[in-house]
């Protein structure tokens, strides 16, 4: 009986999975941003700016300069292009609020 | 600052909890009232997994299971043979992941899993049993593929892809190795921990000899056709270590055609399928890999020796209540790499708390983002970003990743600050 609860416990979470994808879920991308851009301030040398100090405004301006190759980087364009605009927006708001 | 970081973000996320499935009364889904994952294996992957479940669900209990107390990064150690790092300086403990995430830490050994009871028991006797299983347990060797090539043979011939002291003793080697001598690197076929890694091994140690033993040369005997960054090593090698001239400090042979079958440790001689003979002063053999013995041990890995996954989740597909995250599992095309597990931690952490609770699963995205070094002032990287298809199948998403597009002065010295940056970083958002 247990098992028959787990295995639709899974089909519904897939069923429901199609239904999130409507809505993006900024934290799948966003959390991969802090590999190399640090939330803690540790490193205050470091080249690669924290987030924590820009707007969202400024971050999703900066990603969408990087998509479309008007901001020059080595690494932020192959990255962004990755990205719809909305998806972009929604990585800059929840950085700037996290 | 960050405590003030993670209210919000707990704030942010509270109320998500609503049951789906409360017609199913009694589903023991929380022990206790709480929710118990438990994740076994310190590395990039696992102490990802924790610090995040933690961060995404602070009603989730979480136990790290490491039998280490303090682990060496893999990423940064091929620093230590150009003299560029030490070994204290690649070592972290889990002093964070227990203080400002509340990770509870038992350092120990698995000694035995119990997957339909849902428990498992460790060497030092201490029971445990979890909600949901977080498995990043690493690599282990294939020692059946050289003759003659064994884990007592590695105490001589080191392979140096688990940081530490195989590290120090391949490094000791090469420092005592007379000038004019020859490094044998021996790399495995795909797939493996690290790509690039023995390419920028190989960078690492000509820095080192071409100023203190510049008539030595180092051969890299390569059981695949091409490599990870292959245009951008050539191009460095050319430009820092003669490549490609009858001086040149690094040679790369491809052995796909002709693998590499018996090591004579006598002489030092590494043997090829059709007879070809290669005799070093220093032998690094990088051995093929499969996942740690603990996931071949306990029916998680297949035919191929990985673990394979439903990706969306890294629920393993021989048991549902089970993830296998990091090098040990089966991502590809995803790359295995130090960067490639923290990012796969993360989707699996995210997934495990809305399995927990019951909520709807996001869309996955991985990243991996690798740097190497080729001299202390020239850094190249590779990225890639990766989603599920319309089949449920990782794919790279098209137009996005790929490698350095410029490789100016400029942009090689920006790219050698960013190797080093980025380490940092990725330490700071697993450990720290």
């Amino acid at each position: 009986m247990k098992r028959i609860c787990y295995v639709s416990a899974a089909l519904l979470a897939s069923a429901l999975n199609t239904m999130a994808y409507a809505e993006i879920d900024a934290r799948a991308i966003a959390f991969n941003c802090r590999n190399c851009h640090a939330e803690s301030s540790l490193d205050a040398k470091s080249s690669i700016p924290s987030l924590k100090s820009l707007s969202a405004q400024q971050i999703q301006q900066a990603l969408l300069d990087f998509k479309y190759d008007k901001k020059p980087a080595t690494l932020m364009p192959r990255l962004a292009k990755a990205y719809s605009d909305a998806e972009l927006a929604a990585v800059a708001k929840f950085l700037s609020r996290n | 600052m960050a405590g003030l970081s993670r209210r919000r973000f707990l704030q942010g996320i509270a109320g998500l909890g609503a049951g789906v499935l409360s017609g199913c009364g009694g589903v023991p889904l929380r022990s206790g009232g709480k929710a118990h994952v438990v994740v076994v294996g310190g590395g990039f992957g696992g102490a990802t997994a924790a610090k995040y479940l933690r961060l995404l669900d602070a009603n989730i209990q979480v136990t790290l299971i490491e039998p280490k107390a303090k682990y060496i990064t893999c990423p940064g150690s091929n620093w230590l043979f150009a003299g560029l790092a030490n070994l204290d300086q690649l070592t972290v403990d889990y002093q964070d992941l227990q203080d400002r995430y509340g990770v509870k830490l038992l350092v120990d050994r698995i000694s035995s899993l119990d997957a339909a009871q849902r428990q498992l028991r460790l060497a030092g006797g201490q029971s445990v049993t979890y909600d949901r299983l977080i498995m990043s347990p690493g690599i282990d060797f294939r020692w059946d593929a050289m003759a003659g090539y064994d884990q007592a043979a590695a105490e001589q011939f080191p392979h140096a892809w688990q940081a530490g002291p195989q590290t120090l003793l391949l490094a000791r080697q090469l420092q005592a190795m007379p000038d004019g001598g020859v490094v044998l690197i021996a790399v495995p076929a795909d797939p493996y921990r690290c790509p690039p890694g023995p390419y920028e091994r190989a960078s690492m140690m000509a820095y080192w000899l071409k100023q203190h033993k510049p008539r030595s040369k180092i051969l890299i005997l390569d059981a695949k056709r091409s490599f990870s960054k292959q245009a951008l090593f050539e191009a460095g090698w050319t430009k820092h270590y003669g490549y490609g001239t009858t001086n040149s400090l690094i040679e790369w042979l491809s052995l796909a055609d002709n693998p590499l079958l018996q090591l004579d440790k006598q002489n030092r001689v590494l043997t090829s399928e059709f007879g070809d003979r290669f005799r070093g002063d220093v032998l690094n053999i990088i051995p093929p890999q499969t996942a740690a013995q603990i996931a071949l041990q306990h029916g998680l890995a297949d035919a191929t020796g990985w673990c394979p996954v439903r990706p969306l989740t890294g629920q393993s597909l021989f048991d549902e209540f089970i993830h296998v995250i990091g090098d040990a599992a089966h991502y590809a095309p995803i790359p295995k790499s130090a960067f490639a597990a923290n990012s796969e931690a993360k989707a699996c952490a995210l997934a495990v708390t809305s399995l927990i609770n019951q909520t709807a699963i996001a869309e996955a995205h991985w990243l991996n983002t690798c740097y190497s070094l080729i001299a202390p002032d020239h850094g190249i990287s590779v990225a890639g970003v990766y989603k599920l298809d319309a089949a449920n199948a990782i794919a790279p998403v098209k137009g996005a990743g790929g490698v350095s597009a410029r490789t100016d002065a400029q942009v090689a010295a920006t790219e050698a600050d960013y190797t080093r940056a980025v380490y940092r970083s990725l330490i700071a958002d697993t450990f720290g």
